[in-house]
């Protein structure tokens, strides 16, 4: 086990959510069972009261987690100098069986919990509160999930040993690596490429023909196509090395930590996207979602695309 | 037209020291109304009051306001009910005593940032009205109890309500201060305003301009 200051820090605060995300979740039973907004009695009114103080809750989560879950890819990185063999956050994800899951299900939760958020304002904004039944019944699944994620956080930080070897980002994320990431990342770089700039162009397409769920579709396999195409193809020209691919190693300072740029611009956009359908299956406007959406995705594209256009207008060469 | 309909308001319910300050009332006042709500102290005529601003929520039952069922708005539309369709005017006046006449009228408005040109129309036809045009740059702990009460007058006239509540207005004022309040509350009447003032001043109950006085007692209407 790895008691880190940093960890330390993490495993407490993760217990301070478990104790409050749970107040939430009692809150959320039974505003679930006895919510009716026309309704005048005692017990309606009560639930009322407790349904700000369950969102304030669920709130004040989310404006943790989000800067946390950076500090949790710090502390990734900060740790791997611990691990033999490790040279960045990758080989501590690769450290136990739980690392990669945790990544992603820290992610989902993100995602979850900012669709969470979008209900909420949309809640809020009408006097009847129209999805308050439906805000905490969403919480109730996401509590599910968040759970999942700091028990998993607490198993994959006592379960690091650090006396045991473990791999460099460079075996991790190559084609030559017998795992499933392997096999994802030996994919033929032309097709990969046309499938990142065709997603993108059918993204702005939506866009201007205003069609919310392609639209959204189009973000969800974006994030997918996007990773991939970053650690396969755009994460060389931002290491300059053909052989470099490693999703961590760019959110350190010799890469000028453009990672989290990357990464944020990234999710945002994708983010508001996704977000474009749901708001559009409650039947409310996605005006705003579709331009953040848009333009943050741009912005990520024309960063990634510049790395490689400015190494070949210096060297005159591809990787 | 504001309407309660059976309610009921409890301090700390379900707890052993519950309070219960309005029990079971029905109450309805009609547009352009003057209603005083009579009764002695911790009789519930200022939880009523209060129920009716949207200062509180009932424990059971609704309050109704022009078909705008005030008790269930969420927070943020509550104070835009109070904001736009209430003025308060208090015992104790909660003027701001660091801060001018003129101050402490506009401060209803700063929620909603007027232009200076628009602020300062209302604040002229309320500091006219009110005759305390010569006093706008005073500060309000340098005035009179009957000035102070102009420039509570003032300060929730400022947004131009449908409705004025009164807690116990004349509290702290003389008769002849008292007697002029009962002036400008006929103007306001005479302007279509709805009123509802709870008091346990006797000048109140036998006025011709009062169109109702109800009695509450032990949290009932009696």
């Amino acid at each position: 086990m790895i008691l880190a200051p940093e960890v330390l820090a993490i495993l407490i605060l993760n217990s301070i959510f478990l104790l409050f995300s749970l107040v939430a979740f009692v809150l959320s039973i039974r505003i679930f069972l006895g919510w009716d907004m026309d309704a005048t009695t005692q017990k309606q009114y009560g639930l009322e009261k407790q349904s700000y103080l369950g969102a304030t809750i669920i709130k004040y989560i989310f404006a943790i987690k989000l800067p946390l879950f950076l500090f949790f890819i710090f502390t990734l990185d900060k740790i791997s100098t611990l691990l033999t063999g490790a040279m960045c956050g990758a080989g501590v994800v690769d450290a136990t069986d739980y690392g990669a899951y945790l990544l992603i299900l820290k992610l989902l939760n993100l995602y979850l919990f900012g669709f969470w958020l979008t209900l909420h304002y949309l809640d809020i904004k009408s006097p009847t509160l129209p999805y308050t039944k439906l805000k905490f019944e969403f919480f109730m699944v996401a509590f599910l999930f968040l759970v999942a994620e700091i028990v998993l956080e607490g198993v994959m930080f006592a379960s690091i040993d650090i006396d045991k070897m473990v791999s460099c980002c460079g075996t991790l994320y190559s084609g030559s690596s017998t795992s499933v990431l392997g096999g994802i990342f030996s994919i033929d770089t032309t097709v990969l490429l046309i499938l990142f700039y065709g997603n993108f162009i059918f993204m702005v397409l939506f866009y201007f023909f205003k069609q919310s769920h392609l639209f959204a579709i189009a973000n969800l396999s974006f994030i997918l196509i996007s990773l991939i195409s970053l650690i396969q193809f755009f994460g060389t020209y931002i290491y300059q090395l053909p052989t470099h691919h490693c999703p961590f190693c760019f959110l350190q300072s010799d890469y000028y930590y453009v990672g989290y740029l990357l990464y944020g611009l990234l999710f945002v956009g994708t983010f508001y996207g996704i977000r474009v359908g749901v708001v559009k299956m409650l039947g409310e406007d996605a005006k705003r979602g579709f331009s953040l959406s848009v333009w943050f995705n741009l912005a990520y594209v024309i960063l990634v695309t510049g790395y490689v256009a400015v190494y070949f207008i210096r060297n005159g060469v591809w990787l | 037209m504001i309407t309660l309909k059976n309610i009921t308001k409890k301090y700390e319910p379900n707890k052993n020291n519950t309070v219960t300050a309005v029990d079971n009332i029905n109450l309805e006042i009609e547009e352009g109304e003057l209603v005083v709500l009579k009764g002695v102290s911790g009789s519930g005529k200022s939880t009523i009051l209060s129920l009716i601003a949207s200062l509180t929520k009932p424990t059971v039952g609704e309050v109704i306001v022009n078909s705008k069922r005030v008790s269930k708005l969420p927070d943020n539309f509550a104070s835009d009910y109070r904001q736009e369709d209430v003025g308060f005017i208090f015992q104790r006046y909660n003027l701001i005593p660091t801060l001018s006449v003129r101050d402490n009228i506009l401060l209803p408005l700063v929620p909603t940032n007027p232009d200076e040109v628009e602020a300062r129309s209302k604040l002229d036809r309320v500091v006219e009205q009110f005759d305390i045009v010569d006093k706008k740059d005073t500060m309000v702990r340098n005035l009179s109890g009957g000035e102070q009460q102009r420039v509570a007058i003032a300060r929730a006239l400022i947004n131009d309500p449908k409705i004025i509540i009164a807690d116990e207005p004349t509290a702290n004022l003389d008769e002849n201060l008292s007697l002029d309040f009962i002036e400008i509350l006929r103007g306001l009447k005479e302007s279509g305003k709805t009123m509802v003032v709870a008091t346990h001043d006797p000048l109140f109950f036998d006025l011709d301009m009062v169109d109702r006085v109800v009695e509450v007692r032990g949290g009932r209407i009696v």
